[in-house]
């Protein structure tokens, strides 16, 4: 089932009353999400990533703009007529059924065609159970099963009764690292193997990029960039995704374009054929530094933090916007701080460059 | 014959007619009322419209006007629709407790949100979330609001004695009172001590196995039962 | 919550509740403030009441100028004073005393609580059974056949017998049994708010006034009390609301003649007198009555509430 988003835009009342100021915080987004793919909607709190997923859900109705399941005009249908699964944040577990009631819950609200007997009902619920293998805990409480563990019944309640869209909002925020990394291969086993259109919402860069088909960067209300993960790391289309990418995050100069050339304070670490001469904000990915004795970026070393594989070096330079630069070679190089600076080379495709008032990316190529 | 002077004051107060009348006012009055009282705090709790907020504090407002003020109207009310001395005059005027819809509504704001949103995308309907969610999570408070109010029925004596005296309807603390009153000088102390134990052991049975529940209801509240 | 424009449906769930109590509850206000202004007014006319009336304050004076007034709100005035600040104490003292002592404080809570969950008719008839003198008291010559339990105890010490409730008693025997009852009824809700108050107050201030070596006396006045303040507060305005209306305990004691027999009305309240209009058919003097004893509750309240903004500490 394929989602069409048109036009799709949530106003909100200003809460002061006094003022009239009303927050936009979904604006004019337009998308069309593949049949069986997995979706990230990623950006920082307040950017109107939930909001859209509460709209696609119906629990919240859009301002303008329409919904579309497949061909069908959803826009105006309420939430228990959408056959959609909904996985919260904290889970939403009712606290006073079993596992197995829990799980029924949803196929118990079923009626006219859709009726099911008991014995069917006990069949789909086990299967259910079985796809997030909790088919042990089937008589406990919920508040006898470790945060992993609701969180396994919570996807069992919204995958039982089949639905054409399943949607996660943050669905491994309130889960430890290492359940999160766990959790994180599961739902992708999970929708692999359902192959159910799934949407989820976090704010966590690493896990939407690990494991969605495509993802979706929002910014207060509004859609940065789509794309698979890999592109949009690789290629981003302004500042604000760049640096909302990656861990370690990108390292931000302020720079100039003079005659061609990419000055870093009084470093010209690049020449292009087809920038006119103006002010500029650079980007570098720390695995884009290359050491290199003669390299025209110089930094001055601050400390040196083995990661195993990887080393990282952690530096200062003056026309840095943030206070240090980090950067990430491989173990096998020679590493000498001692020295008053430390050298690099950058490469070309790990290094953006963004006009410095719009902050949309200046597409260059290297002379 | 200690024994005697229980069988005397069973039947010099007729104990038994009003025992049964107290049962019937307090089980019936006490269904009808955590109907009403679940209905409408959902509906302050869960559901908008316009007015909300408006309509609580004017409710809220209302628990502070003595009682007496309404007692004065309603005897009239009752007197001219013809309820005197029917168990309907014992039961309807006090189906409506704003501390109970208070008390049940906070209950209700505390259950997270989300469990009606999921409820919403699992097709359920209000009524069948109310039902299935809400109230068996808030089973405490409604038992505590029961018991309030069963023991409101039996305690209860003003109202009753105003407007349902006769002997079919009088309630159990009424007749207490009334049985022992008629002869100034000489009262059978024995007897009138054995009905005041008599009407005492169920309240003392309740409060031993209920003590929790009454408790936490009392301590929130303010008001006897 | 969800967005829903059905409305209406939010009106059905509610519509029992205001039903009953636009009839039960908003009319009654309505009307009862009418109807103090209507002066020899009687909302019973099917049974012989009094509708041919005039506004006025009439039913104002002729409840002021009621011989019983005064009386009456001379009687709430004096137990609300004696009972509210007595029970108060008493309770904190109890309250104190529980919340100190580990071992066996749910069964003693629970006596403690008892008298709350009793009814308070029925109580108050074992009370006058303690304090009655049975037999011909109050005439040229008495016959006493049994003194009570209370002056069996007195005379057992070696004091003289007391007419508490019965005819020919003085007004103080008859208040001070009031007293004792009102009392004893108010303690077990007062303890209960109290130690929920107490025990909700961080242990780190009385271990650091342990550490400063504080007496005890000084830990009670100095940050139990203050600490409290918020309860303590609660408990005196509910007690004061509750005092104004006191009726049922002197029912529960004298019975509906609201005295001793040679003295009926004697130990009259300010409900009572409400009940009095209302039994004679008198609907508008009971209203002005009712709004009367509510301007009083009102401006005590208040009061009540100024003081303990000044004194609360939250």
């Amino acid at each position: 089932m394929k989602i069409v988003l048109q036009n799709l835009t949530k106003i909100f009342p200003s809460r002061n009353k006094k003022s009239n100021e009303e927050v936009v915080a979904v604006n004019n987004f337009n998308f069309e999400i593949p049949d069986g793919k997995l979706i990230g909607l990623l950006g920082p709190s307040g950017c109107g990533k939930s909001t859209t997923l509460y709209m696609i859900s119906g629990l919240q109705k859009p301002s303008s703009g329409r919904i579309f399941f497949g061909d069908d005009d959803v826009t105006e249908l309420s939430t228990e007529n959408r056959g959609i699964g909904l996985v919260f944040q904290n889970y939403a577990l009712y606290p006073h059924l079993t596992v197995k009631q829990n799980i029924l819950f949803p196929l118990q609200n079923l009626r006219g065609k859709d009726k099911m007997d008991k014995n069917a009902m006990l069949d789909r619920a086990y299967e259910a159970a079985k796809l997030v293998q909790i088919e042990q805990l089937l008589d406990r409480k919920p508040s006898e099963l470790s945060g992993g563990q609701q969180q396994r019944v919570a996807i069992a309640r919204a995958l039982v009764k089949m639905p054409r869209v399943l949607l996660l909002d943050e669905p491994l925020s309130n889960l430890d690292a290492r359940l999160r990394l766990q959790t994180r291969e599961e739902i992708r086993r999970i929708q692999k193997e359902t192959g159910i259109t799934t949407v989820f919402v976090t704010h966590d860069q690493e896990e939407a990029m690990s494991i969605s088909d495509m993802i979706v960067v929002m910014k207060t209300g509004l859609v940065q960039q789509i794309g698979k993960p890999q592109e949009v790391y690789d290629d981003p289309a302004n500042l604000f995704v760049a640096k909302f990418l990656g861990t370690p995050p990108i390292n931000v100069f302020s720079g100039r374009v003079k005659q061609g050339k990419l000055y870093i304070g009084e470093d010209a670490v690049m020449e292009f054929t087809n920038v006119p001469d103006q002010e500029v904000t650079v980007g570098i990915r720390p695995e884009g530094f290359i050491l290199d004795d003669n390299g025209p970026l110089k930094c001055k070393p601050v400390n040196v933090e083995v990661m195993g594989r990887d080393v990282s070096i952690v530096s200062t330079h003056g026309a840095s916007l943030n206070p240090l630069v980090r950067s990430i070679v491989n173990a096998d190089n020679r590493i000498d701080i001692t020295g008053d600076f430390v050298r690099y080379a950058v490469k070309p495709h790990k290094i953006f460059i963004f006009n410095k008032e719009t902050e949309e990316r200046i597409y260059f190529e290297v002379k | 014959m200690l024994l005697s002077n229980y069988v005397d004051a069973f039947t010099t107060a007729s104990l038994g007619v009003l025992f049964k009348n107290t049962m019937i006012v307090g089980i019936v009055s006490t269904l009808l009322s955590l109907v009403i009282t679940i209905l409408t705090a959902f509906a302050f709790a869960r559901l908008e419209f316009k007015g909300k907020e408006l309509l609580f504090a004017a409710l809220l407002a209302t628990m502070m006007i003595p009682g007496e003020l309404f007692t004065i109207t309603n005897f009239a009310t009752v007197t001219n629709l013809g309820w005197r001395n029917t168990y309907t005059v014992l039961i309807v005027p006090f189906l409506v407790s704003v501390f109970y819809i208070y008390l049940l509504r906070q209950n209700f704001l505390q259950i997270p949100n989300e469990l009606y949103l999921a409820a919403k995308v699992d097709g359920t309907s209000d009524l069948k979330y109310l039902w299935k969610v809400m109230v068996p999570l808030s089973l405490p408070t409604l038992i505590s609001i029961t018991i309030l109010k069963m023991m409101g029925a039996w305690n209860s004596y003003i109202w009753p004695r105003l407007v349902a005296n006769d002997e079919a309807h009088r309630l159990i603390t009424n007749g207490l009172r009334n049985a022992f009153t008629d002869t100034t000088g000489d009262v059978n102390y024995p007897v009138q001590m054995a009905a005041v134990a008599l009407v005492s052991a169920p309240l003392f049975l309740v409060f031993v196995f209920l003590r929790k529940y009454i408790m936490s209801g009392v301590s929130r509240s303010g008001i006897k039962g | 919550m969800v967005e829903s424009k059905q409305q209406w449906k939010a009106w059905i769930y509610l519509a029992p509740a205001i039903v009953l109590l636009l009839i039960f509850t908003v009319w009654p206000i309505v009307n009862t403030v009418a109807m103090a202004f209507m002066e020899d007014y009687s909302g019973l006319a099917n049974i012989g009441g009094e509708t041919s009336f005039h506004f006025g304050f009439g039913n104002f004076t002729k409840v002021a100028q009621n011989a019983e007034f005064k009386q009456a709100l001379t009687n709430t005035i004096l137990l609300c004073l004696i009972t509210v600040p007595l029970s108060t104490v008493l309770a904190l003292l109890i309250a104190v005393a529980l919340n100190a002592i580990k071992p066996l404080q749910k069964a003693l809570q629970t006596i403690f609580f008892l008298p709350y969950v009793t009814n308070s008719i029925a109580i108050g008839m074992v009370f006058a059974a303690m304090f009655n003198v049975i037999g011909s008291v109050g005439t040229r010559r008495p016959l006493i056949s049994s003194y009570g339990i209370v002056n069996d105890i007195i005379r057992f010490f070696g004091g003289n017998w007391v007419n508490w409730i019965n005819s020919g008693s003085e007004y103080w025997a008859n208040m001070f049994v009031l007293i004792v009852y009102i009392v004893w009824n108010a303690l077990p809700f007062k303890i209960l708010i109290l130690l929920g108050g107490l025990t909700s107050i961080n242990k780190q201030y009385y271990e650091a006034a342990k550490v400063d070596s504080t007496p005890r006396w000084r830990v009670l006045t100095s940050i139990t009390v203050p600490l409290l303040s918020p309860m303590l507060a609660y408990v005196v305005i509910t007690g004061f609301i509750g005092g104004f209306k006191e009726y049922t305990s002197i029912v529960g004691i004298f019975g509906e003649s609201m005295g001793p027999v040679h003295e009926a009305h004697r130990l009259n309240t300010m409900v009572g007198l409400i009940y009095d209009s209302l039994a004679s058919n008198n609907q508008g003097r009971a209203s002005a009555a009712a709004l009367i004893l509510f301007g009083i509750i009102l401006v005590v309240t208040l009061i009540n509430l100024w003081v303990s903004k000044k004194r609360v500490h939250y």
